[in-house]
């Protein structure tokens, strides 16, 4: 054969293969950069559903209350669906089509999470209200009833008998609620060790209550409620009282109202930070003569089996180790508020599989809903590191499945958390003030703090900015706190390798440091809006 | 005569189209490949930051293996816009209606890399915004290619770049 044939058979084979091929490539390039893209509008679409869920909480004065709060999270899921209507806006899908490829939205808060997805009106005529339009059997779109991080124990311990269900939360605090010997029981606290002073008759040591060996003492707040007075306050179940005349008469605002409060006084020297621990102390006490012997491996699902839930090595979560792991009243080592205490692990444990199970259902389900798309509604493997944000913090986790972008279907997730909130005082949410008004505000970590200097704890949101409505109408901002962030450790955050671990490296920096943050820490905490904390108000009360 | 001209043109033909062709096509799409990987890594390292408010000294040498994996060496350039809220805070004091005026500055590459030497972990704040950028340094096997036949590209251009920035949306902790 020639070697010109030869060449122009080379050519016919060549060429459709090269074209073929590069055809090939350019439809997975072209598939990839949508697939990020997608990735990216559905990653701020989910960040401005959480900054809207933020800003909204913030400037309500209601907020935790469970209607207003419904009411937060709803809004935050039209910011959701408004902004990733606006991203894919060039794509040609609007608001209501888009709807039909989002299977779940989870919103994770302090003790629960609530899941927003699609579900029948089983609700018939007769049963229905008079005003109400929406016809029987219709799919609805909605959020669903609040899920607890709750886990069903059943055993014995200290030769008592329980049946209990423990709720978790982001910290340490859990609430039993159950039936121990027989008897019905619903308690609820933090856990705490390292507690000691005269509280728990540890002698006679002339200190009311000490935690990790600082004495933790009363003290008074102030803050600005516009952008000139400042006032003492006190923050009670979510609310911030605030007096003008050295606590004869108190008053709160209600979102922008300043309403009166009567026939009630409050003590302007604070409290709380003691009587957190106080009753951290009380319920530790209570658990130690109930629970102590409670293992893992007592956890049951609802029909009352052992739960069994492995992890990536086939090492079963709930093993047979002992939940609540106390360290001692004064061992600083392995205490039970560590991070990597059993009773953390197992909390993580117990919401994960909390999430993990109601969500994979909701999505799967999803498929019996949506009759528009053909897709095969899935829940996506979350990372390990993933789980960890999700865990840890309130967060946001939002689905988009079923889009066709070319070569495949997309599935993709986005998981946005936010460290700044009301719903949980975290750990580091905690950070230190100079108590001057033009001075700076510090992360505990700061390696500039110095131990001869006094501070304050503040709460991290007392930071932001907020709003204030005048009497015109017309609306202002103002800081409750007017100290600037330090370059350090606010506008910059320089760890040192020592800060990794938080207690130790607080308890290192001397005993002011650690007074304020640990103040602070129990005083933010207890301020807390808790369904359980009625009786809160009377501690505080003047007789 | 004619048939000698003929065969000296066509195994020239021959050889540009068996060989350098291929060769060509295959290096362009080895570059196409190496694009599409540098985009996919840049974006999900700069994804990875804004996400967790952490920039940690695994992911950044996370990103630099998957870029390198590609064959090329790369030149990988970081920038992290710090957000300053404090002017803004100072101009609320006196004016009730503004909302604040955030000033960011910036810390480029070097700084950067000092910070994770000294610390593994690099916190970053809601509102800073980090932007990450790999250019090729070394000529592809495609750029060579041309170079040698074209003579138009000049050594210092690159032909794979990825370039992806966003605003943090989380304060980093050092605790989850």
């Amino acid at each position: 054969m020639r070697i010109q044939n030869l060449a122009v058979i080379f050519i016919i084979i060549i060429l459709p293969i090269s074209l073929v091929l590069s055809s090939y490539t350019q439809n997975q390039v072209k598939t990839l950069s949508l697939q990020i893209s997608y990735d990216n509008k559905l990653n701020n679409a989910t960040y401005d559903a959480l900054k809207a869920f933020k800003l909204n909480t913030l400037n309500s004065s209601t907020s935790n209350m469970a209607n207003s709060k419904l009411k937060d999270i709803e809004a935050s899921i039209n910011t959701f669906f408004n902004s990733i209507a606006s991203n894919f806006n060039m794509a040609g899908y609007d608001k209501d089509v888009l709807k039909h490829y989002v299977p779940a939205l989870v919103y994770t808060m302090y003790d629960g999470y609530y899941i927003y997805s699609p579900y029948k009106n089983t609700l018939t005529d007769s049963e229905k209200a008079k005003s109400e339009t929406l016809p029987d059997g219709e799919n609805l779109y909605g959020l669903k009833p609040y899920i607890y991080y709750s886990c069903r124990y059943k055993g014995s311990s200290n030769s008592k008998d329980y049946d209990v269900v423990i709720t978790y939360a982001l910290d340490n605090y859990i609430t039993v609620q159950g039936i121990i010997d027989g008897t019905a029981v619903y308690k609820y606290g933090y856990l705490l060790d390292n507690i000691g002073g005269d509280y728990t008759n540890n002698g006679n040591s002339g200190k009311d209550i000490t935690y990790r060996g600082i004495e933790i003492k009363e003290e008074t707040l102030q803050e600005y409620i516009d952008k000139d007075n400042k006032l003492t306050y006190v923050r009670i179940n979510g609310t911030k009282y605030y007096t003008e005349d050295n606590g004869n008469t108190w008053y709160y605002y209600l979102n922008g109202d300043k309403m009166q409060q009567v026939g009630a006084k409050y003590k302007t020297i604070n409290e709380e930070g003691k009587q957190y621990y106080k009753e951290a102390y009380d319920f530790t006490q209570w658990i130690k003569d109930n629970l102590i012997d409670l293992k893992a491996s007592n956890a049951v699902d609802e029909k009352g089996e052992t739960l069994k839930d492995v992890d990536e090595q086939g090492k079963n979560k709930f093993g047979t180790y002992k939940i609540f792991d106390f360290g001692g009243k004064d061992s600083q080592e392995g205490s039970i508020e560590d991070a990597d205490s059993n009773f953390n692990q197992h909390r993580l444990a117990v919401i994960r599989y909390s999430i993990e199970k109601n969500l994979s259902v909701a999505i799967a389900n999803y498929n019996r809903y949506t009759t528009t798309i053909s897709a095969n509604f899935q829940m996506p493997k979350l990372e390990e590191d993933e789980w960890t944000k999700i865990i840890n913090n309130v967060s946001i986790i939002s689905f988009l499945q079923g889009l066709n972008i070319g070569g495949k279907v997309y599935n993709g997730y986005s998981i946005i958390t936010n460290t700044e909130n009301e719903e949980v005082v975290r750990d580091d949410a905690i950070y230190l003030a100079d108590l001057d008004d033009y001075g700076n505000y510090y992360r505990v970590t700061d390696s500039t703090l110095n131990n001869n200097t006094d501070y304050i704890g503040v709460l991290n949101l007392d930071f932001e900015r907020r709003v204030k409505l005048n009497d015109d109408g017309s609306e202002s901002y103002f800081f409750p706190k007017k100290q600037l962030g330090s370059y350090t450790s606010i506008v910059n955050n320089f760890v040192s390798e020592e800060a990794q671990d938080f207690y130790k490296y607080i308890d290192g920096k001397g005993e002011n440091i650690a007074k304020a943050y640990y103040t602070a820490l129990g005083r933010e905490r207890y301020g807390m809006y808790r369904i359980n904390n009625l009786q809160i108000n009377e501690i505080n009360k003047n007789d | 005569m004619g048939d000698t001209l003929i065969i000296i043109v066509v195994i020239g033909l021959s050889a540009v189209l068996m060989f350098i062709f291929p060769l060509m096509t295959m290096s362009d799409r080895t570059d196409d490949v190496s694009q599409l990987t540098v985009n996919t890594a840049t974006t999900e390292f700069v994804d990875s930051v804004i996400t967790t408010g952490k920039l940690t000294l695994d992911k950044y040498s996370k990103f630099v293996e998957n870029i390198s994996s590609t064959g090329n060496a790369y030149d990988v350039e970081m920038e992290l816009k710090v957000l300053d809220e404090n002017p803004g805070k100072k101009t609320t004091q006196s004016v009730d209606k503004r909302i604040g005026e955030n000033v960011y500055y910036s810390k480029y590459t070097s700084q950067i890399l000092d910070e994770l030497d000294k610390t593994p972990i690099m916190l970053l704040k809601e509102g800073d915004v980090f932007i990450a950028s790999a250019k090729n340094k070394t000529p592809t096997m495609s750029q060579q290619l041309k170079n040698f036949f074209y003579s138009v590209i000049g050594n210092d251009t690159y032909t794979i770049a990825a370039e992806h920035a966003g605003i943090v949306s989380v304060t980093g902790s050092n605790y989850d």
